[in-house]
């Protein structure tokens, strides 16, 4: 059966010929590939009756390059810069899952040195903080107020400037490696990251000012967008767009790993399920992520390995097993199933993004009665990453 | 007007001896593995998926599908379907496995248990070619819009013959296989003498 003849058979009137009746009133419109509110490269084919949306659908493929496929030919070392693109946004967490998943089946894990653990923890938590700075500021720009973004972007590159610094790479990494990181800390980057937080502490009254006590805001985003909190286990939401429900439930506490259990944070919740909630919990996140990253550079040591003694990467082979391995990204539970066959390469791999399910079966079940000018807003405050969606 | 949590103790995580049990009390012995604390694999026959799947959602905290996803075993003749279901309370996941003939290649849908499985069945369908009959979006295309050949992620899908043929090399360029170019430059050893 065709997408077109599937469509149709549900009542859908998928790009109707010439003769099919067509409610007159009802609009048919893409809303992406190509748009400046759509998250990426990702549509959403909705039917409009006015503004309001009567039903929709998501559709990805447009950024399909077969990583999973990818990774089934590759040595287990040629992986790395592969896993960094399935998030542009946020490349660390999958660097993680890749290194951890097959730490776990080799056994190699128990080596990975202490400084390596802090190391990768203090990774994970600036990929969150500037991910979620990205978000926050994006949740206002799709209502049209700039200033904003503007502000929580340049926070942003402030420290992309760090991940520089510590990796060379601004965006992509490829920093965390079997067993441990790639290369030490710099002389004096703590300082130089303590500098970032200083102007992301001074800002965030700022930003306080400029989106939550925003009545244009306020009135766009408090009552919009509620996701019912009976689809929390129904469909398996995670991340900021769950704990909006007011359900604590955070991988970094529930399933503790790296670091996290010696560093004290809470997790923040909010009341409501709108864009409102869900971007005053990642506010208060931005909060903890801060004070997550200074704890961690006071309690890091600082002498030691930062890497464990490899197995020669072009001969190492894996025995059989699977796996998988789960981390807080800022979006959600982020996941890799990860099965080895004991050859010298991952037998398969399957990435679960948060946005698999947000995207697709939580957006389209909220589209209807939605109104058309929400959508960007829905769409960022879901979080969807449609790199995540196709890999 | 918004409720910070403060961090609690996680539970005791001795949940995966207690499930495994319950479910060999109900369902007769099973194969299991620990992988981790929190993690329990159990694989269980192709006709006892939708009663234990049933079953850990309507009686037990198992309440959240997070994952499914299949792997092509093609020296064996199978292919193996892997659900990761999660008690949130218990912080503790489940993978249950089954097998499936390759050639049939036919297992029963969960979408009516967990809404998002059909995203997760309309990817293996569209990738491994296994149907999900009842299942509301089984043949439509997810990614592959308009792909005529076997479904990709099968093991004997080879990539560098569908590359060749639907990318062939336009005549008169140049070659740029890093083997050709440097045995060009650095003669036919690879390396300079």
């Amino acid at each position: 059966m065709s997408r077109t003849e599937h469509l149709k058979s549900l009542g859908y009137d998928v790009m109707p010929n010439a003769g099919t009746e067509v409610d007159p009133r009802e609009v048919q419109l893409w809303f992406g590939p190509q748009h400046p509110g759509i998250t990426g490269n990702m549509s959403v084919q909705v039917w409009l009756e006015g503004d309001t949306i009567k039903r929709g659908i998501t559709h990805v493929g447009y950024l399909h390059r077969g990583f999973e496929k990818l990774m089934e030919r590759r040595k287990f070392i040629q992986s790395f810069p592969v896993v960094c693109r399935i998030c542009v946004a946020e490349p660390d967490t999958n660097e993680y899952l890749l290194a951890q998943s097959l730490e776990e089946l080799s056994g190699m894990d128990k080596d990975v040195p202490e400084k390596a653990q802090w190391i990768r923890t203090l990774v994970m938590e600036m990929s969150r903080l500037q991910a979620t700075l990205m978000v926050l500021g994006g949740s206002v720009g799709t209502m049209g107020m700039g200033t904003a973004p503007n502000w929580t972007y340049t926070l942003r590159d402030f420290v992309l400037d760090s991940f520089e610094e510590l990796t060379g790479g601004r965006v992509y990494h490829m920093y965390t490696t079997y067993g441990g990181v790639r290369r030490d800390l710099p002389t004096g980057f703590a300082l130089r990251l303590e500098e970032t937080l200083k102007k992301i502490d001074e800002r965030l009254p700022y930003l306080d000012d400029l989106i939550f006590h925003n009545e244009v805001f306020r009135m766009r985003s408090i009552g919009v967008g509620v996701v019912p909190v009976e689809w929390a286990d129904e469909i398996g939401i995670t991340g900021p767009p769950l704990r909006a429900m007011g359900i604590a439930r955070d991988v970094r506490r529930d399933y503790p790993y790296l670091k996290y259990p010696e560093l004290d944070f809470k997790v923040c919740t909010g009341e409501g399920s709108d864009i409102y909630a869900r971007a005053w919990v990642r506010r208060q996140e931005i909060s903890e992520s801060v004070s997550i990253i200074r704890q961690i550079l006071e309690k890091m040591p600082h002498e030691g390995p930062y890497s464990a003694k490899l197995p020669n990467m072009l001969t190492w082979t894996i025995p059989r097993g699977s796996t998988y391995v789960r981390a807080e990204a800022s979006r959600g539970e982020m996941g890799y199933m990860m099965v080895t066959d004991g050859s010298d390469k991952i037998r398969r791999v399957h990435v679960r993004g948060p946005s698999y399910t947000n995207a697709i079966t939580v957006l389209e079940r909220m589209l209807p009665g939605t109104n058309i000018a929400d959508l960007s807003a829905l769409m960022v405050s879901l979080q969807t990453c449609p790199p995540e969606i196709e890999r | 007007m918004f409720e910070i949590n403060d961090k609690t103790n996680a539970p005791a995580r001795d949940h995966g001896t207690d499930i495994l049990v319950r479910l060999q009390a109900r369902f007769g012995a099973l194969e299991s593995h620990r992988q981790r604390q929190d993690l329990l694999r159990i694989e269980v026959g192709q006709d006892q998926l939708l009663p234990v799947l049933s079953w850990l959602k309507g009686d037990t905290p198992y309440v959240q599908l997070t994952h499914l996803t299949a792997v092509d075993w093609i020296e064996e003749d199978r292919f193996e379907l892997i659900y990761l279901v999660t008690a949130p309370a218990l912080f503790m996941t489940l993978m249950i496995s089954i097998s499936i003939d390759r050639v049939s290649a036919t297992a029963e849908s969960v979408f009516n248990l967990w809404l998002q499985a059909e995203t997760y069945e309309q990817e293996i369908n569209e990738m491994f070619g296994i149907d999900f009959p009842g299942s509301p979006r089984q043949g439509v295309p997810f990614i592959l819009e308009g792909w005529d050949d076997m479904p990709p992620m099968r093991r004997d899908f080879d990539t560098v013959e569908y590359c060749k043929r639907t990318h062939p090399e336009r005549p008169g360029r140049d070659h740029t296989d890093p083997r050709t170019y440097v045995g060009k430059k650095f003669g036919e050893k690879g390396y300079l003498t």
